[in-house]
């Protein structure tokens, strides 16, 4: 399939929800990667979903302010209780969250045990409909996020405090719009691409690879008509290793 | 001279080159029956693309690119309806389909609209499973049906493209008579499958057991779109026990481990049926589909 016009406005939203997905990610993504607790975006994102879910099983709610309120709320608490368990037991940080990943996730399993669209919501989370992206959604999402960005540049050396509050407020939303895996890719493989390069400019090659990736990632579905989430996912290493290779190919150069 | 009259046939063909590729209609079909029956009626005045295939389960889709560009050029949207498709449609109408082929216009085609539907809900709740209310949306699978829908759909052509309207004329007149002949042939054949008993996966079947007048005695799952359990696997093998049931129904998109599990315990045979077109590797059209239907249930009780 080609690139029409008319195609490109179509997939206009999808790719707009990646850059608003990957402008609080990337960010977080690298305070994620220096803390090594890889698992929390997992455990988060699961403990969502799993809000979501109990407001469809208990208040009928789909979709709507009900659910995200609700996946808000679960995913809030867990970051309370992840910073806690940072103070009491900082070793086994990671270890706990990816229990909490699993729980949650066997939970939502249990809770929808009953439903007849159980395996598909679960599948459509984590995979994500990210073609299905509405203008509204990205307006909301958007000035969500500009708050957060906001808090976190301004109030740098709070970070430590601001991460288990910001964090899942992001990733509560960014999971509604392209799903578990994107979310995931979006915030670990730029920050993994970036890791040689200096402080000041880690941070714009980070959105360099996220860019990249969802506009190659788009292009390459629309060519092979695939479905996009899975798609750019695939697509965020092989541009991650690009921008790694570059840097230690200048570092050889510089240091000859 | 000559010159002038070569430019005029240039324009003149120029002019009429736009309009006849025009003539095509883009036919957004959501499954291969209808597709088929689209080509049947359309001919080479249509341009259909098909939504799913005969492996992939309706109810669910897959946000991909072609579902959004087929959308946004459809001058006729056909599917089965009845909610079968409410998954994924109706946000997808909405993102990419034009004036033309949203709900209550000419290019929006369902068809379970225009047929006898069974089990018609007059109380639904969330404890049912996955009901459509409407009734069932798998209306193709009775072969009378499909002359019924055949026949709104060239009225809807019709609409569209009136400067085709007798090809579509002769198109569905030749359908119809090549369909009634086809179906008084099956209807010999399948006269032997009435009082027949038959366990089914889900209530893709509904239709073509009432055709036949044969009997679904159980289904796979427990509650409509709910995957079969262990506790009421174990409890269809007692109560199919001493009861003589000819065969599992099983179509390409369904999960035939719970079938082949039973079959296994009950030496019940586990039928694949094509069930659409592309299901078998002999189902290439809409007829192929019910002349191996035929054929296979019939062997399958001697």
């Amino acid at each position: 399939m080609t690139l029409s016009p008319e195609m490109l406005g179509l997939l206009a939203p999808a790719f707009i929800a990646g850059l608003i997905v990957a402008s609080t990610h990337v960010p977080l993504g690298q305070e994620v990667l220096k803390r090594g607790i890889i698992f929390i975006d997992l455990a988060i994102a699961q403990i969502a979903a799993l809000g979501a879910i109990f407001a469809h099983v208990i208040f009928f709610a789909d979709g709507g302010i009900l659910s995200v309120l609700s996946a808000l709320f679960f995913a809030l608490c867990a970051g309370g209780i992840f910073a806690w368990l940072e103070k009491i037991a900082p070793k086994h940080l990671e270890a706990l969250i990816g229990s909490a990943f699993v729980l949650s996730a066997c939970l939502a399993i249990l809770l929808l045990a009953n439903d007849p669209h159980g395996g598909q919501h679960m599948q459509e989370m984590l995979a994500g409909q990210i073609l299905w992206v509405s203008w509204q959604q990205l307006v909301i999402t958007g000035l969500v996020y500009a708050g957060l960005l906001f808090l976190w540049f301004r109030f740098q050396q709070h970070h430590s405090k601001l991460f288990y509050f910001i964090f899942p407020v992001a990733v509560t939303l960014s999971v509604q719009l392209v799903g578990v895996y994107l979310v995931f890719a979006s915030l670990i493989i730029p920050a993994l691409g970036t890791i040689k390069f200096q402080d000041n400019k880690r941070l714009l090659s980070g959105y360099l690879i996220a860019a990249l990736s969802f506009t190659f990632g788009l292009v390459i579905s629309t060519w092979s008509d695939l479905p996009s989430g899975p798609v750019i996912v695939c697509v965020y290493p092989v541009i991650a290793l690009l921008f790694f290779l570059n840097k230690n190919e200048m570092q050889r150069e510089n240091i000859n | 001279m000559r010159f002038f009259s070569l430019l005029i046939a240039v324009a003149g063909l120029l002019c009429a080159a736009p309009s006849g590729a025009f003539a095509k209609i883009n036919v957004f079909a959501c499954t291969p029956e209808w597709a088929a029956l689209s080509k049947e009626i359309g001919g080479d005045l249509v341009d259909v693309y098909t939504a799913t295939t005969a492996h992939q389960d309706v109810h669910h889709m897959r946000a991909k690119p072609s579902l959004l560009a087929a959308m946004r050029k459809a001058d006729l949207v056909f599917c089965s309806g009845a909610s079968l498709e409410s998954g994924w449609l109706p946000i997808l109408l909405q993102k990419a389909g034009g004036p033309n082929v949203q709900q209550n216009t000419i290019g929006w085609l369902m068809a379970s609209d225009f047929v006898q539907k069974l089990e018609v809900m007059e109380h639904v709740d969330r404890s049912m499973g996955h009901i459509h209310p409407e009734g069932n949306p798998h209306v193709h699978l009775n072969p009378h049906n499909i002359p019924v829908i055949a026949e709104v759909l060239s009225e809807r052509l019709f609409l569209i493209d009136m400067n085709n309207a007798d090809a579509y004329e002769a198109n569905l007149s030749s359908f119809k008579s090549k369909w009634e002949k086809a179906i008084a042939e099956w209807e010999e054949r399948g006269a032997a499958l009435k009082g027949r008993n038959v366990v089914v996966y889900h209530k893709s079947w509904s239709y073509l057991t009432d055709w036949l007048g044969m009997n679904i005695v159980a289904s796979l799952e427990p509650k409509p779109g709910l995957p079969p359990t262990t506790a009421h696997l174990e409890s269809l093998l007692q109560s199919l026990k001493g009861k003589e049931i000819d065969a599992i129904l099983i179509a390409p998109f369904e999960n035939e481990d719970a079938a082949l599990w039973l079959s296994e315990r009950t030496d019940i045979p586990a039928l694949h049926l094509p069930y659409t077109i592309g299901g078998s590797d002999n189902a290439d059209t809409l007829k192929d589909v019910f002349d191996e239907t035929l054929s296979m249930l019939t062997k399958a009780t001697p």
